[in-house]
């Protein structure tokens, strides 16, 4: 990885009255790339992102931000979109994007234009002078994710920034993040829903009760799993059956075991010698979810559905 | 971005958000609908409050002995003024006086403080022990100068009327200082009222962000000092103008008063040692002193609070405190003692006391002092009071005791 580091953690150690929350997590952000923390509720996601911002400080460890070891004088150059979304009620659209841009150090009139051309591009113009409190939750949503950009920052930290989203404007928001990293802008986002992590992320961190479990590229997550074979064949049985691995399960006609060790060869010469009549065959790489259960466990897994349903009720 | 700046952007925010919100307007009105009330409810209620205050006392004697004491009591009162002496009420004598003394003073319907009874010769005052304080003086004082009189009209002796010439002056050392001193006072209690009247706001100003779960976008963006210092700056400005509108109205009711009346009532000259303008530029200093000193304290208080429930719940012991902080500085009038020169140091009292010093001495370098004295005390009380804030609502705290040495190298290495 020679990349400049937007974010780098060492160690970082956090406990809130006495119970350990973050317990020596390591990170490393290349810039311009698209980054995911991904766990569970409770996994120590929001508290690692709130340190690396410098809202809360470490027990332990050492962090820099775009190469700043003090986060907070780097705030003009960084944009944050809190988990828990907040917004002045009575304050106009147009004026809560510009203030968000003047406290990271954007001219309050560069920021009322800059934030009225980002509402008239989205569909917005008609809300520019309305309060904040007159708007649906996604559009204030979308009004703080505006705030979070307006100052055009060199890193975007997003908190959970898909929670609340209906599929529109989650489609909308994973185009934003793709648009701000073709420009060259970091973008790190936490999440619990894999398939956000798996579709935006070049890298990724799985945090599970406080640690990383993982920390590198997507494709070395999944590549920690070997393939899935998915084998059909004409023949019930046979010879042919003494060359699947001792894991393989049978479902609605299909075999599926994890490719051999030793390779796709000498498993379809054992298939097509053992009289098996290949009827389909497929060699499948693992998505992010399998990868995920691997490395993170089948409860914190299921934690991660469970938020993600909660979510989609919420939106809905 | 610098401190300034971002207590700058804090500032201007809230200062706008209230200065333009249609509640200003109630702001604005509640000390002119507070005066009002007070003008009101003193003139429905001062002459009855005083009318009942004042002790009764029956005379249970012969009516010469009752005339004797009203006529001297009409020439105590010419002298002093209605209240200074109990009201009589003559009662015929019955034929058990200690009796009826007991009875009169049982009767509710009566009211009477005391009872007197006996000639001017063996005078007899029945009544609670309490009655000696007041009533027992004062009954005294009529019977001897009941029995001056009749002395006199027994011996035919009558000293003429005389008439004191008045040399009519500029000042008196005296009255200035008793003037000065209540300017000080005037002073210190607009101080006190105008800042106890914002001490709720100061208090719940950061519930606000708390509730709109606005603080951690403001807390990743700048540094909480710059937030809580902005937060002042923007509540000082709103009492500012607040400020500079009822002292608008005063004046322009003030001079309307003095044109209609000017003729008829004369106002005292008063100058207070430092002279008006410097007074009230004193005076304007020491106002932003107080606030910020106070409302700094109520914001690191506030701060802590999560919900307006808990912000009505320290409410009371905060305007208890102020009370406290007033009636210290009031005590600064004095200028003696080690009281007032406490009230001198003490931050929260010092704007008070000085302000008083002001109206009463004319020398400039302890306001300097004091000055820096208490912005010292400003920026000590902000950087406390966020920290606080960090450390309790942020949960973010550098693990170690604020004196070990492994704290402060952390705090170093931030």
């Amino acid at each position: 990885m020679g990349a400049a580091l937007a974010i780098e953690a060492k160690g970082l150690f956090k406990s809130f009255d006495d119970k350990p929350a973050v317990r020596g997590i390591d990170i490393a952000v290349p810039e311009g790339s698209i980054y995911g923390i991904l766990g569970p509720n409770g996994a120590g996601k929001t508290t690692t992102l709130r340190m690396l911002l410098g809202i809360i400080e470490p027990d332990r460890g050492e962090r820099s931000l775009l190469g700043n070891a003090r986060p907070l004088e780097m705030a003009r150059s960084v944009g944050y979109l809190p988990e828990e979304r907040g917004l002045y009620p009575a304050m106009k659209t147009r004026e809560a994007i510009a203030f968000m841009g003047a406290l990271r150090g954007l001219p309050l009139d560069t920021g009322r234009k800059r934030a009225e051309i980002l509402l008239r591009q989205n569909g917005l113009g008609d809300y520019v002078d309305k309060p904040i409190k007159s708007l649906s939750k996604g559009m204030a949503q979308t009004i703080q994710l505006f705030g979070t950009i307006v100052h055009k920052p060199k890193l975007i930290v997003l908190d959970e920034p898909f929670s609340g989203l209906d599929a529109i404007n989650q489609g909308r928001l994973e185009h934003m993040i793709r648009d701000e990293a073709a420009a060259g802008t970091t973008v790190i986002f936490s999440t619990h829903v894999i398939h956000h992590a798996e579709r935006l992320c070049e890298r990724i961190a799985i945090i599970a009760a406080g640690e990383v479990r993982f920390e590198g590229l997507v494709s070395d997550a999944r590549e920690r799993l070997r393939p899935q074979v998915r084998l059909k064949t004409r023949a019930a049985d046979g010879p042919w059956r003494a060359v699947l691995p001792a894991g393989a399960s049978q479902q609605d006609g299909f075999w599926t075991f994890e490719l051999p060790a030793n390779g796709i060869e000498p498993l379809l010469k054992g298939l097509l010698d053992g009289g098996a009549g290949i009827e389909e065959l497929s060699v499948e790489r693992r998505g992010l979810h399998d990868a995920f259960v691997a490395i993170a466990g089948e409860s914190a897994a299921r934690e991660m559905e469970a938020a993600e349903a909660a979510d989609l009720g919420a939106a809905a | 971005m610098n401190l300034w700046d971002s207590a700058w952007v804090i500032a201007r925010r809230d200062f706008v958000a209230s200065v333009f919100s249609r509640f200003f307007i109630l702001f604005l009105l509640a000390p002119l609908l507070l005066f009002g009330f007070m003008i009101f409810f003193s003139l429905t209620t001062d002459a009855q409050d005083r009318a009942a205050a004042q002790p009764v006392v029956a005379v249970v004697t012969d009516t010469a002995t009752s005339e004797a004491l009203n006529q001297a009591r009409s020439r105590m009162v010419a002298g002093t003024s209605e209240q200074s002496f109990p009201i009589l009420r003559y009662v015929a004598p019955a034929e058990n006086v200690p009796a009826q003394a007991q009875a009169l003073l049982a009767d509710e319907a009566g009211n009477y403080s005391a009872v007197f009874s006996g000639t001017l010769d063996r005078p007899v005052l029945t009544g609670p022990v309490r009655t000696g304080d007041f009533t027992g003086r004062r009954v005294g004082l009529l019977v001897e100068e009941s029995r001056r009189t009749a002395a006199l009209d027994t011996a035919r002796a009558s000293p003429p009327a005389l008439e004191m010439q008045r040399v009519v002056t500029e000042q008196a050392s005296g009255s200035l200082a008793t003037a000065r001193r209540a300017v000080g006072q005037g002073a210190q209690i607009l101080i006190f009222t105008i800042t106890l009247m914002l001490a709720t706001l100061l208090l719940s100003t950061l519930v606000e962000e708390k509730s709109n779960k606005i603080i951690e976008i403001l807390a990743a963006a700048v540094p909480l000092d710059a937030i809580f210092l902005g937060k002042l700056i923007a509540m000082l400005g709103i009492s500012l103008v607040g400020l500079a509108l009822w002292a608008g109205m005063a004046g322009l009711a003030f001079a309307f008063f003095y044109q209609v009346m000017h003729d008829f009532i004369s106002f005292p000259s008063v100058t207070p040692a430092t002279g008006w303008p410097l007074f009230i530029v004193l005076m304007l200093l020491y106002y932003a002193a107080n606030f910020m000193l106070l409302g700094a304290l109520f914001l690191g208080i506030g701060g802590q609070a999560s919900n307006i429930r808990e912000i009505q719940t320290i409410s009371m012991p905060v305007t208890l405190m102020q009370l406290m902080v007033l009636l210290l500085a009031i005590n600064g009038l004095n200028g003696q003692g080690w009281l007032a020169w406490f009230a001198y140091i003490f931050p929260f009292s010092s704007p008070m006391s000085m302000v008083a010093m002001a109206a009463q001495s004319g020398t400039l370098w302890p306001h300097l002092l004091a000055l820096a004295w208490q912005a010292l005390w400003v920026f000590l009380i902000v950087r406390v009071s966020s920290r606080l804030f960090r450390r309790t609502v942020l949960k973010s705290a550098t693990s170690g005791s604020f004196f070990s040495l492994d704290f402060w190298r952390k705090r170093a290495a931030r």
